[in-house]
């Protein structure tokens, strides 16, 4: 692996989570975003060589909904561009690849998508197979409460341990301005909601909220000119698994262990304990602590901090939770997480995930030194 | 690209209105497993995995390529999952020879499919905004004032539409997988119901089930492979935003860009005289004349005159959609890649009835959105 660039994030924006915001579309909400991040960057849009996406045009109600976000993203003149129909984690994943293939020295890749116009929940049973899974009526909450389930019966972990786990997001949430459950809540407070799904309560679900995200990326030589501290992508690895919920270990999540381990080798790392902080991508208490478990964290530690921002139990806008965790890591290397700050944070992990019960997960290690010379 | 990129195998599957015997993971398989056949790898040989499709509203599943990671061989492996809207199956291609590119891959998969039957493309494109009244009824409707502008603009005669229709028709005659295969004169295509003036029925691509998968590989695994492969010479997608005042829809700033960057990188200065075949996304008749132009193949005004004598046909000066194209096929996600696949075949010398002779550099091309899209690839039969 020494002949890999050095690429960095550079820049980062964010519309704070909202429930709902009646008065921007997506793109208007988009926007501002990208200009923000360029503002922090120092540079126009001219500067920056490539542009990616992600979006999902189910959640936007229509075909094609991420056409009209290639306006805000300033495609005039014409962009080299790409879409997913992925998070937008996976945008940054695929840049720093054109990076590698010496395809582009900047990117900038935006998350957006409005899940107040829509049912996300339901909407997510559309994502199972068609043939066997969808027809039962499965969907984001019921997968995720069975999930929970075979976790919790594997792995000895009680309601009360979940409503913990959730406490600790609330606490952290309460000092993210950009975040949208902003109130602290006790365990208590949280184990006495009523049931969701059982094992899962109301109070253990992360909020589908909406944002509009926009990061920069740049290989080494931009990136010190676009950011005073850039974080370095240090190593990053990608894995998809069966989606059917019979066909793998949903107590478990093999791709994200996978993925943590081949990131780790790449940044020369024994283990997820020599970073400062983690922020990964849960929807649910039980996904927290399967992450943690398959990341390689112990379950009550704080070292490494996981999830400071809150996490997506305080903030969950589908197809950009992913991003912002690397956003959030970017801040806390760059010195500019504000209140939620974890101190002398040198180096990160950032995770993302797609699909039901961890189907899809992607692992960035990222620090403030560069990887390769 | 740091490191050359070629296509060591090109599967497909037979493309038809219904293919009533296959699920879509079904369908998947059919072209994965003849592209792995093609190649001489198994799945487990494979790195990556690289999908593409149009909208999801097509079958009625939300990123379908979740449940498909079975058929697409992708259990823990990366996987990514593309849509740029009507180019995405030359996009994804793109997309997975970056990830050869980069030197992380030595082996990557391609596929893009849509199984049209699912679904009712023509509404599933007729989206209704809030606020916004009903104008168009499937992208017919949209691209017809991009025609009627095209007419407008350089003066074609009305027979150009129904000539390239009938031409597409013969070169499908000569496709094994063509969706629409049967012969038809341009009398028959003028004598066919207009459906969104100036389309007419005969000059409009067909709804198809369909699937297409390539394997993208370094050299050096190329080098080793049981076959000659296409070497990709260059390849670049771009974008333009809609709102843009002045914008020419009839040839886009982003298809001219784009085709100006691949030429760069191929040195192609002459793509009239040093192409030897295109296959170019044409799901209307008339814009096979518009991207000829687009493309750089001529003068702006002068791509109905290439139709009208004929010079794009089989056996002419350079053949344009040899496989009978998108008006013959069009399962709309893979439809773009299946024109960067034909163009891989005819410079491995593996098109079959519809190889051009002696194809030594072939160009593949799509594009999407409202003409905003557009991915291409030059592939040549030498490094």
């Amino acid at each position: 692996m020494s002949n890999l660039r050095n690429v960095a994030v550079v820049g980062f924006a964010q519309a704070p989570i909202v429930a709902r915001d009646e008065h921007n579309t997506a793109q208007e909400m988009l926007y501002p975003q990208v200009r923000r991040a360029l503002a922090e960057c120092g540079v126009e849009r001219d500067d920056i060589d490539y542009q990616i996406a992600g979006s999902s045009d189910y959640l936007d109600g229509r075909p094609f909904g991420f056409v009209a976000a290639l306006d805000v993203m300033g495609s005039w003149p014409p962009r080299q561009d790409l879409h997913l129909e992925m998070d937008a984690i996976f945008g940054a994943y695929y840049a720093w690849l054109r990076m590698q293939a010496g395809d582009c020295d900047t990117a900038i890749v935006c998350g957006y998508g409005k899940t107040s116009e829509g049912e996300p929940v339901r909407l997510a049973n559309l994502q199972l197979d068609p043939y066997y899974q969808a027809p039962i009526g499965l969907d984001l909450i019921s997968t995720s409460a069975l999930q929970a389930s075979a976790f919790m019966n594997r792995a000895r972990v009680s309601d009360r341990d979940l409503a913990e786990v959730v406490a600790r997001s609330r606490a952290a949430g309460a000092r993210n301005p950009e975040t949208q459950l902003r109130s602290p809540a006790s365990a208590d407070e949280l184990a006495a909601t009523p049931w969701a799904v059982a094992p899962l309560r109301q109070g253990y679900l992360s909020p589908y909220g909406e944002s509009a995200v926009c990061l920069i990326l740049a290989a080494e030589g931009k990136a010190e000119k676009l950011c005073d501290r850039p974080a370095w992508i240090q190593g990053i690895d990608q894995r998809a698994e069966l989606q059917s919920l019979g066909a793998r270990d949903i107590s478990r999540s093999a791709g994200a262990e996978l993925a943590t381990q081949r990131a780790l080798a790449m940044a020369g790392l024994a283990s997820a304990r020599d970073v400062d902080v983690v922020e990964m991508t849960c929807a649910t208490p039980a996904e927290d602590l399967i992450l943690r478990e398959a990341i390689g964290l112990d379950r009550g530690s704080d070292s490494p901090a996981v999830n400071p921002s809150g996490g997506p139990l305080c903030g969950n806008p589908l197809m950009m939770t992913g991003l912002i965790r690397l956003g959030e890591v970017f801040r806390q290397i760059a010195g500019k997480a504000g209140d939620h700050a974890v101190a002398g944070t040198r180096r990160g992990i950032a995770h993302g995930a797609s699909g039901h019960c961890l189907q899809q997960n992607l692992v960035i290690v990222v620090g403030d030194e560069r990887r390769w010379s | 690209m740091k490191r050359p990129v070629a296509v060591v195998g090109v599967g497909q599957t037979h493309h038809s209105a219904r293919r009533a015997d296959l699920s879509i993971p079904g369908l998947i398989q059919e072209a994965v497993d003849r592209a792995l056949l093609d190649a001489g790898l198994e799945h487990k040989d494979i790195d990556a995995i690289v999908i593409g499709k149009a909208p999801d509203q097509l079958e009625g599943i939300m990123q379908p390529e979740q449940f498909l990671v079975g058929a697409l061989g992708a259990h823990m492996k990366p996987m990514i999952r593309v849509h740029t809207a009507g180019s995405v199956g030359a996009s994804t291609a793109l997309t997975a020879a970056t990830h050869v590119a980069s030197g992380l891959f030595d082996r990557v998969l391609t596929v893009a499919f849509e199984k049209q039957s699912e679904g009712n493309a023509m509404w599933a494109l007729s989206p209704t905004l809030p606020f916004t009244p009903p104008l168009v009824a499937g992208a017919g409707g949209f691209f017809a004032p991009y025609c009627r502008a095209y007419i407008a603009k350089t003066g074609a005669p009305p027979h150009i539409g129904p000539m390239t229709a009938a031409n597409a028709r013969a070169n499908a005659a000569r496709n094994e997988y063509a969706h629409l295969r049967e012969p038809m004169t341009v009398e028959d295509v003028m004598n066919s119901p207009v459906l969104w003036d100036p389309i007419r029925y005969l000059e409009t691509c067909p709804s198809s089930d369909g699937a297409i998968a390539m394997v993208l590989a370094s050299e050096e695994v190329a080098r080793k492979g049981p076959r000659k492969p296409a070497w990709i010479k260059a390849g670049a997608s771009f974008a333009e935003a809609m709102w843009v005042p002045g914008r020419d829809q009839v040839s886009p700033r982003a298809g001219r860009d784009c085709v100006k960057k691949v030429y760069d990188a191929a040195g192609v200065t002459d793509p009239w005289n040093q192409i030897d075949t295109a296959e170019i996304y044409v799901p209307f008749a008339w814009f096979e004349a518009m991207w000829l132009e687009n493309l750089g193949f001529c003068d702006v005004g002068e791509g109905w005159k290439i139709v009208d004598r004929g010079d794009q046909k089989f056996g002419a000066h350079l053949p344009i959609n040899p496989s009978g194209g998108v008006l013959c096929t069009n399962p709309i996600g893979a439809s773009g890649m299946l024109r960067l696949g034909e163009a891989a075949l005819q410079v491995m010398g593996r098109a079959g009835e519809h190889q051009v002779e002696g194809a030594k550099l072939a160009l593949g091309h799509a594009y999407g959105g409202g003409a905003q899209y557009f991915a291409i690839w030059i592939v040549g039969s030498e490094l």
